[in-house]
């Protein structure tokens, strides 16, 4: 009589309570991955962010992404990079379109950085609160590939426009 | 018998509204939630113009520590002298070469060298946390991301459970043209 029951009742429905087991130990995961950081990345074949030993958290601040093919400043497309023979080495290297720069400052750049920190120093007089003052930090997200001279005018011209702090983005790892 | 089996039914509970909910909830949270975690380097640019005068003392040796990256490999000058280069003149390689002729990658950087030779600066001036990195043009975003780690700590030197410090303080400065 026992067993006939327990046979019943089995073949009743679809056992779930193993299924909920298991979407309850899912849920728990992905809660505690639940992403909380101030800055997101988003990698492309474009943009591949070094792996760094850094430990050091980011911090909010004007989001300038150099990759491959681009520069975008807080998501906003600036100016396209083109792909050029350097002079000295005769590598084909990724670079700043001659036309966009004068000397080391790429103007389009300029322009917008210098935006962002007119916007920023107007917000931080109004506010009057040392959470909001204009620092200069900038967040540099760049390729891994990309030669330093690409970085170089981007930091240059960056620097111009009175922002002196970089941050570099890096991805946490052992480095 | 009878009075068994009811007391078993009451107790199964109807999970399938609450196997609704969480068959949307992980959707969502797979979208939101992050794999990689991200850090950042702090450094910042040589200030321009006159530099702040801070107790200048004369008695008291500078480090000026920088380190030169090129497609050969790093050259460590400090307190206006190249470190490690025996023989006078332009033609002293560099202080730590690389693996490979022309450095193909970042892996034929010899951070290992790097960092043991900092430690060994580091004991002469344990006040001294700033390092100024001079890369060529040529030399990739990585292997400037790879000269900070190497230079920021010894991770194979522990100090209260934690890799000694060496310099932290990066400034980037522009680099031979």
């Amino acid at each position: 009589m026992k067993k006939s029951s327990r046979r019943n009742s089995s073949d009743g429905g679809l056992n779930i309570t193993s299924m909920m087991d298991m979407m309850t130990i899912i849920l728990v995961f992905l809660l505690k991955n639940y992403a909380t950081e101030d800055i997101s990345v988003a990698p492309s074949d474009d943009l591949q962010i070094p792996i760094s030993s850094a430990q050091k958290a980011p911090k909010l601040a004007v989001n300038v992404v150099v990759s491959r093919k681009d520069v975008t400043v807080d998501g906003e497309w600036v100016l396209d990079l083109e792909q050029g023979v350097d002079e000295e080495t005769g590598d084909t290297e990724m670079m700043v379109p001659a036309d966009d720069k004068r000397g080391q400052l790429i103007s389009k750049l300029y322009d917008v950085l210098l935006e962002k920190a007119e916007a920023a120093k107007d917000l931080g007089q109004r506010t009057g609160n040392a959470d909001f003052e204009f620092k200069g930090e900038v967040l540099l997200q760049c390729d891994r590939r990309l030669p330093f001279s690409v970085i170089r005018e981007v930091m240059f011209t960056a620097g111009q426009a009175q922002f002196g702090n970089f941050r570099f983005v890096v991805i946490k790892g052992s480095g | 018998m009878g009075k068994s089996k009811r007391a078993g039914e009451a107790e199964d509970l109807n999970l399938v509204p609450i196997m609704n909910l969480v068959t949307i909830l992980i959707p969502f949270l797979l979208m939101a939630s992050s794999f990689v975690t991200l850090a950042a380097i702090d450094s910042t640019l040589p200030a321009i113009g006159a530099p702040p005068e801070e107790n200048v003392d004369d008695d008291e040796e500078k480090l000026n520590l920088s380190i030169v990256i090129t497609n050969e490999g790093w050259t460590i000058a400090g307190a206006d002298a190249v470190l490690g280069s025996s023989e006078e003149g332009e033609d002293a390689g560099p202080t730590v070469p690389c693996s490979k002729p022309g450095c193909p990658g970042p892996d034929s950087y010899d951070r290992k060298e790097l960092t043991r030779i900092l430690g060994q600066i580091k004991d002469r001036f344990p006040d001294e946390e700033n390092v100024i990195l001079v890369p060529e043009s040529e030399v990739p975003y990585e292997v400037l991301i790879l000269t900070m780690d190497s230079t920021r700590d010894d991770p194979d030197t522990k100090e209260d459970g934690k890799a000694r410090l060496l310099f932290p303080y990066v400034v980037i400065a522009g680099g031979a043209q």
